[in-house]
């Protein structure tokens, strides 16, 4: 293998390499860290953050950005309650979340190509728009009383491992195939790396965007419904701005770029992880995990820094 | 070698007008390529020669006016309209992309295919044999693009113009960004080109390029057409003279 495709993975190498002196200091200081019921937490917590992870790194890689993530997570969980509360069955109840976070998707991807109004600020618009439906349409109170069948999606175990676990998986396993492997994946790096050459040698990046947007969408609210399973309560405040920023946080760290056109499944995965494990670590060994912020704030640009000193010396300008 | 292979087809425009607002940036331009010749577009700047090349390259769509492939009319709503009727264009920006590699570009927007996946494994060895075949020199076809001179970009993308089978290349300015040695080769390509059978569409300031490859010259100036020589029949002086107006040109007969 050559080395333009290993240096892909150089950045990666640094980040297990974080995750690994943070996990031996949290150890250190106090061993039930690494206890496997620990473990399975840490996990368990990054899960939800890297289903709608996935989705944003496609996203980023194909040079958008979704932030409408967050309120989307809400919304969807809010959509899906409040239908199984007035008596829909559980499956059409999620189902519709899906479809309206997939809805909202579209207005991202059409408010970008057919306004001509930039990503950053679409998708900010309709992250306000979502955030305010969820909100007047349960009237700012949680909505809960679902049936067993549906909480058990989001709270069961299997073997002592949460089915959440298992769902990131292999969602993550899907989309690392869909980036990598098919002609989707190819022609998403391809247009963010280089919109026009793209669309000159025939690829259609609008129909692209279109299909980004509304799986980011489709993918966030799913993330919410789960997290409303698991919760048994769905809440207009969940999700909401932190979750956008450290879902899109954690896919930097990860070495995707903002720029478009770079950017690995496996890396957001370790840059969910990473998350969870200083929130979980300095909780472990009883620092306010409200240092957390400080900690992901300088990871955060030194990844970035990093990224680009490494561009400007491997690339020709 | 992959692809169908160049066809012989020939390329015709009529009478193509093209208004930017109040600004008219073609008019009622004509314009006849034919298989297995080269037909050097030139003109000062704002002559018009790159809006005619995004014409026939379906990135711009004329006011009025008509074009015809092999004899049938065409219509390019896009550029993807335009590669499927057979045209390849090498724009002057080359429309490379510089994070992705060698044979990943060789094939953009037309990846071989497996169901939903990418044959990657096909696509590195089409990739290296093409690129053998002309002579081309790239360590590996795994290199990302950004790695590359802007001399090897250049050939790269000509490559993959060639790659594709057209029967029709567009070239804007192969060489403006060429040392000497890189230049030669692009020549060798675009006349390898040629010697397959293609209709070749070269626009470029380059004299000696242009009386070095070119059959016949079309001349623009201020988007009119202000002649058509055959290269073999006309003089450096006489070209320059049609890009500056100070020659006025009769356009010539239909050559075959």
């Amino acid at each position: 293998m050559s080395q333009a495709h290993w240096s892909r993975y150089t950045q990666q190498a640094g980040l297990i390499a974080c995750v690994v002196v943070l996990a031996a200091v949290f150890a250190a200081r106090d061993g039930t860290f690494l206890s496997s019921s620990n473990l399975i937490e840490l996990l368990r917590s990054a899960t939800l953050y890297f289903i709608v992870a996935c989705a944003s790194t496609l996203v980023l890689v194909g040079g958008g950005l979704d932030f409408s993530i967050g309120s989307v997570y809400a919304l969807g969980a809010v959509v899906t309650g409040l239908l199984m509360t007035h008596g829909v069955p559980w499956p059409l109840a999620l189902l519709a979340g899906v479809v309206v976070g997939g809805g909202v998707g579209l207005a991202n991807a059409a408010i970008s190509i057919y306004l001509r109004v930039p990503p950053l600020i679409a998708t900010l618009g309709t992250f306000f728009v979502a955030g305010g439906v969820a909100v007047v349409i349960t009237g700012g109170t949680d909505v809960y009383g679902f049936p067993s069948a549906f909480i058990s999606i989001g709270a069961g175990e299997l073997g002592g491992i949460p089915y959440l676990i298992f769902y990131a998986a292999i969602i993550g396993v899907i989309f690392h195939v869909v980036l990598e492997r098919t002609v989707f994946g190819y022609n998403t790096r391809a247009t963010g790396g280089n919109r026009g050459a793209a669309a000159a040698n025939g690829i259609r990046v609008a129909r692209l965007d279109m299909a980004l947007y509304i799986t980011s969408g489709a993918v966030a609210a799913l993330a919410g419904i789960l997290g409303a399973a698991r919760l048994s309560t769905a809440s207009s405040a969940a999700g909401g701005a932190s979750l956008t920023f450290q879902v899109v946080t954690a896919v930097i760290i990860g070495g995707t770029s903002l720029f478009g056109g770079t950017g690995t499944i496996a890396g957001s995965a370790l840059g969910a992880i990473l998350f969870a494990e200083i929130n979980n670590g300095l909780q472990v060994i009883n620092v306010n995990p409200l240092y957390q912020n400080i900690f992901i704030g300088v990871i955060l640009v030194a990844a970035v820094a990093i990224d680009q000193y490494r561009r400007k010396r491997r690339y020709r300008t | 070698m992959t692809g169908t292979g160049p066809r012989a087809a020939d390329l015709e425009l009529r009478g193509i007008t093209k208004r930017f607002g109040h600004l008219t940036a073609l008019s009622g331009v004509d314009l006849a390529a034919y298989a297995g010749q080269v037909l050097a577009v030139l003109g000062d700047n704002g002559a018009g020669k790159t809006t005619l090349i995004k014409i026939i390259s379906g990135v711009y769509q004329q006011d009025d006016g008509e074009i015809r492939v092999a004899g049938h009319h065409v219509a390019f709503r896009s550029p993807a309209d335009s590669r499927r009727a057979g045209v390849a264009t090498v724009f002057q920006d080359l429309a490379l992309v510089e994070v992705l590699d060698v044979a990943t570009n060789m094939f953009l927007g037309q990846f071989p295919r497996r169901g939903w996946f990418v044959d990657r494994k096909a696509m590195d060895t089409q990739s290296r044999a093409f690129l053998d075949e002309l002579k081309v020199t790239v360590a590996s076809v795994k290199t990302d693009i950004g790695m590359l001179s802007g001399g090897q970009r250049q050939i790269v993308a000509i490559a993959r113009a060639m790659r594709t089978g057209a029967g029709i290349v567009l070239l804007d300015e192969p060489t403006a960004a060429l040392g000497v040695r890189e230049t030669a080769h692009a020549t060798n390509l675009i006349r390898e080109l040629r010697d397959r059978g293609a209709t070749v569409i070269c626009v470029s300031h380059d004299m000696n390029f242009v009386f070095d490859i070119a059959d016949r010259v079309q001349v623009m100036r201020l988007g009119r057409v202000a002649g058509v020589r055959d290269v073999k029949a006309t003089t450096r002086d006489e070209v320059i003279g049609l890009i500056t107006g100070s020659v006025s040109g009769q356009p010539m007969g239909e050559l075959p």
